[in-house]
């Protein structure tokens, strides 16, 4: 077995609330791994933890093995840790291009004189690095809005844009908080090729929160079920789908009178 | 004949380095060359006053230009300009007044260390954001010049220093032509250099510090260090502009460096445009010749009205006072917003769009 990242025995507690109460799972290397639950059952926080932004109260994140809980989320970047926002938070004023171009920060070195100073180094970087970045534009398909300020841009583009930003870092991890909320029919479509292309043509390990269990159920190898902080299934859809835990989670029990 | 108006169109770009030049096309080259040529020949055509004039006007749009990197680009107010223009004018001071040292060594050194204590006061911005900001600048205001006007042995207290202009060779800038060269020349390159940063690594961290901070940060930016960062590049332009302004007075004390002064800057970015280089320079120019053009236009009214003179230092602080709120109102792009507009209605002329 060959986990990417493993969560072992983790808890969340903010004063008297369990967002995440001992939860376990592990993410295999190149699958596509979605995280499930009613609203309010923890899945952001648990992104929110796994990218450092939340520091759980106990329990160990390994990242390839290593142990990454009390790591600086901008560390975490350098390691190919990557992430799409729920609510979107792009750099409103700045051009799609220049989004993509920051989500590339950490594998750039140009620093505050070379880079005003622009000339040899600063300037070949950017040349370099807006190759890499015409590679995800077109692999989204954003050519034609490269140089709009993306706080113009509606709200599927936006969502598209954020997801782009992620990918341009070329990250191992991808986390996708619900990148497909609000779409139509057809975004979603888009979107779920986008997500199979990434995980097949970039071999990226895609984690992905949704509430579409259609799509959920037809793209992932493993899901993982949050209720209340508790994981209560993890496995592949088909377990999934016969766990009687997360049937009573989704559609509640059935009393009879 | 071609049509002077209309421009060719259509992007025959076919690299990258192309696409990304600073100066794409012929015609931006020949507007670079010919805004270069305008500045640098100005004071033949000119009076002496107006030399003065526009020294002023550059030496504060260095300074303002640096706050516009803290405040427009990473969005961390600063009422601390002020007490950081006299670290600058007393670094430079003290060390050509009272070590001798020469002013082309002064100047980058006074550069550094009002860069070093910005840097200082820029550490409480990482827990601290907006108006709290605000506040924890304005101690700064105060610390340092408490710090200025109370260290008589090294800063002459409220006395203040005199100082020198500089000199190249046998030939000294005594004159105003020759310092409005250097400033000038310091503020083309500062634009340079911001023009620069606002388009490569460091600059897009700013701007994603600005926008959201919590994104930048899962983007990989520590924004620990780009704050204090953007405070210590910040303070290196103004702590220039005061050495500057210090040797173009050729005095420095204490109420020179008022909270005044740190408004007007920010009046400046402000009117001038948030974030835009360009827009500094105007907001810059057009609240150092406020005051000058409101002189001149109560000379004119006194004719009618003589007890205007006896106004004129209220009326200054109320027009300033009213600009500030009309901008915000009905521009808060600033001047650079209202320059592009007027750049694409012309681009479109005859046509509405």
């Amino acid at each position: 077995m060959n986990s990417i990242l493993e969560i072992e025995k983790m808890s969340l507690q903010f004063g008297g609330v369990k967002a995440l109460d001992n939860v376990s799972f592990h993410i295999v290397k190149g699958e596509i791994f979605s995280l499930i639950g009613p609203n309010g059952a923890g899945k952001t926080s648990m992104l929110n933890c796994i990218s450092g932004l939340y520091q759980p109260t106990t329990g160990s994140i390994r990242y390839k093995g290593k142990e990454i809980v009390n790591m600086k989320p901008y560390n975490r970047t350098k390691l190919g840790i990557a992430r799409a926002f729920q609510n979107i938070a792009l750099f409103a004023h700045m051009s799609v291009l220049d989004n993509l171009k920051l989500g590339r920060h950490t594998l750039m070195h140009s620093g505050p004189l070379s880079g005003g100073l622009y000339v040899g180094k600063a300037s070949k970087e950017e040349i370099k690095h807006r190759r890499k970045v015409e590679e995800v534009i077109e692999f989204l398909e954003l050519q034609d809005i490269r140089h709009t300020p993306v706080g113009t841009l509606p709200y599927g583009l936006q969502k598209r844009v954020e997801v782009g930003r992620a990918l341009a870092l070329g990250p191992e991890l991808i986390l996708l908080d619900e990148p497909m909320a609000g779409m139509n029919n057809s975004e979603k479509d888009l979107m779920a090729r986008f997500i199979l292309d990434m995980h097949e043509v970039m071999d990226t390990t895609v984690v992905l929160i949704e509430h579409d269990l259609g799509i959920v159920m037809n793209l992932s190898d493993h899901i993982a079920v949050l209720d209340f902080g508790k994981c209560i299934g993890f496995g592949t859809p088909d377990d999934i789908q016969k766990n009687q835990d997360v049937i009573k989670a989704y559609i509640g029990e059935e009393t009879v009178i | 004949m071609r049509n002077l108006f209309v421009r060719e169109t259509g992007n025959y770009k076919t690299t990258y380095s192309n696409d990304m030049k600073m100066f794409g096309t012929t015609g931006a080259k020949i507007k670079a060359l010919l805004i270069v040529i305008v500045v640098l020949s100005v004071p033949l055509y000119v009076t002496n006053y107006w030399i003065g004039l526009l020294t002023l006007c550059a030496i504060s749009a260095v300074g303002a230009i640096g706050l516009n990197i803290l405040t427009g680009l990473t969005g961390q107010i600063s009422i601390g300009v002020g007490a950081f223009l006299g670290v600058g004018g007393y670094t430079s001071a003290i060390l050509t007044s009272t070590y001798g040292l020469s002013f082309w060594i002064s100047l980058p050194i006074a550069g550094i260390v009002t860069a070093l204590i910005g840097g200082v006061f820029g550490i409480p911005a990482l827990r601290l954001k907006g108006l709290y900001l605000a506040i924890a600048t304005l101690a700064a205001q105060v610390i340092i010049l408490f710090v200025i006007s109370r260290w008589d042995s090294l800063t002459g207290g409220t006395a203040g220093m005199v100082l020198g202009r500089p000199t190249i060779g046998e030939y000294s800038l005594s004159s105003n032509t020759g310092y409005y060269y250097l400033c000038t020349i310091i503020l083309l390159l500062t634009v340079m250099y911001a023009t620069n940063l606002i388009r490569t690594r460091t600059g897009r961290a700013f701007l994603a510090v600005r926008d959201r901070d919590i994104a930048a940060q899962i983007m990989g930016i520590n924004l620990f260090k780009y704050k204090v960062m953007a405070f210590a590049i910040s303070s290196f332009f103004v702590g220039i502009a005061g050495a500057l302004l210090a040797h173009y007075t050729m005095i420095v004390s204490p109420e020179l460096y008022s909270f005044h002064v740190s408004i007007e800057y920010l009046a400046m970015i402000l009117i001038g445009g948030l974030g835009s280089v360009f827009g500094s320079i105007l907001g810059a120019a057009f609240i150092t010749l406020l005051p000058v053009s409101l002189g001149s236009l109560i000379d004119v009214m006194a004719g009618f009205m003589p007890e205007l003179y006896q106004l004129f230092s209220a009326l200054k602080d109320f027009v300033f006072g009213a600009v500030i709120i009309l901008f915000l109102i009905f521009e808060p792009g600033g001047l650079a917003h209202i320059w592009l507009n007027i750049k694409k209605y012309f681009k479109l002329w005859p046509f509405s769009y």
